[in-house]
């Protein structure tokens, strides 16, 4: 008995030892395939939405491509459900789950967020729409991300030209927790350029990467950026569709990952009153 | 960004009024126009404006039922409750045809925003 246990408790310590000492390169999170607008969900709405992506051609080795911790992105399937509240006219609130179904596998648990995020002003008001958001991550799940906990803050920026419309957010992250937690801000971005050609169908390009630390950025072999065609669109009874393929701009990056959300939205019942008119954050 | 140049920020937002906008007063020469929603519809149905000028849609829910105010030409998306009014600011338009609809009620009939 012991001569079988004692080799396993020797792998698992070099599997943990190895765990924490993999490189924090950029990483794109395979959750979130989605690029904010100026916009928040309405006061009193509430949006319940899920997001998918399945890396059709990753890479074959934990902690590369999209897979932030031991289990490789090859085949992985990403799967967040989010329910988000127009808490004001300004601020709406979220939580997630997360779910993650490797290759040859069964569905997860992956982690949870919390997020806030507002807009600051009102449309228009100034030359880019400006908004915010901040969240908190969690997850016990090295298999999935070696971090246990993770803070994030992006600013989010939109202008409408015409009938295009490009958005840009830029994002903060820091390790609270786990492997990287002694290390500084990491910078990444999602951003996006749609087009409003018909409420059906109408189409875009996003753009996900990650570029390291921001006191020390990844070579750019090391980086990863991705850019995905998309079709969006309101389908019957008030569900949203956004469908899209993504392919890997360098090498770190996963090949090929494709992305499927849809969201509903239902007024539920407001728990505040109206923001003020010319108001700039609540 | 250092986390005591993330702690500055903050602070300065803090430190602004949170319910007012010191930063950007009115923009006197923004054009006003009104759509009034009563009766399951919007009047007037067919809005003109001048083109290549900012203007602010006032949109008064009159009815006893809650609207979303959208338009998708425009990228516009705003709930009004029963007696609200709100508020829409709009970009310079080029000339052509804008639609305006109620999300909440498909079968409200559409309206359009003509800028001339």
């Amino acid at each position: 008995m012991h001569s079988v246990l004692l080799p396993r408790a020797l792998l698992s310590i070099v599997a943990l030892c190895s765990l924490g000492s993999l490189p924090c390169f950029a990483q794109v999170d395979p959750w979130e395939f989605e690029v904010y607008p100026y916009s928040t969900t309405p006061r009193g709405m509430a949006e319940f939405e899920t997001d998918n992506s399945v890396v059709t051609r990753g890479h074959p080795d934990g902690g590369e491509g999209t897979a932030a911790g031991t289990l490789p992105s090859q085949g992985m399937w990403s799967n967040a459900y989010e329910l988000s509240y127009g808490l004001t006219d300004r601020i709406e609130g979220a939580i997630y789950l997360n779910m993650a179904r490797p290759e040859g596998g069964g569905l997860r648990w992956a982690g949870d967020n919390i997020r806030l995020r507002g807009r600051l002003f009102d449309e228009g008001v100034l030359p880019v729409d400006v908004g915010w958001y901040a969240e908190l991550e969690w997850h016990k799940t090295p298999q999935f991300d070696d971090a246990t906990r993770e803070l994030e803050f992006r600013p989010i920026l939109e202008k409408d030209i015409g009938l295009f419309s490009i958005m840009v957010n830029p994002k903060l992250e820091k390790v609270l927790a786990g492997a990287g937690h002694d290390q500084g801000f990491e910078f990444g971005y999602d951003a996006g350029i749609r087009f409003r050609w018909t409420r059906a169908l109408s189409p875009g390009l996003e753009f996900y990467g990650g570029a390291g630390l921001v006191d020390g950025l990844d070579s750019p072999r090391e980086q990863q950026h991705c850019v995905f065609p998309v079709v969006w669109g309101a389908l019957p009874h008030g569900l949203e569709y956004n469908i899209g393929v993504g392919y890997g701009l360098t090498r770190a990056s996963d090949h090929v990952i494709v992305k499927f959300n849809l969201e509903l939205e239902r007024f539920v019942g407001a728990w505040l009153k109206a923001s003020a008119d010319g108001g700039w954050f609540f | 960004m250092t986390l005591r140049g993330a702690l500055f920020i903050s602070l300065v937002c803090i430190g602004l009024p949170l319910d007012a906008n010191p930063l950007v007063e009115p923009r006197v020469k923004d054009v006003s126009f009104e759509i009034r929603f009563a009766d399951h519809r919007f009047t007037p149905q067919t809005l003109v404006v001048p083109a290549g000028q900012p203007l602010v849609l006032t949109v008064v829910n009159s009815s006893h039922e809650r609207i979303e105010f959208e338009s998708f030409t425009l990228n516009r998306e705003k709930v009004v409750g029963p007696g609200e009014t709100i508020t829409v600011r709009l970009p310079a338009l080029h000339p052509g045809s804008y639609d305006f609809f109620d999300d909440f009620h498909r079968d409200v009939p559409e309206g359009e925003i003509l800028a001339k």
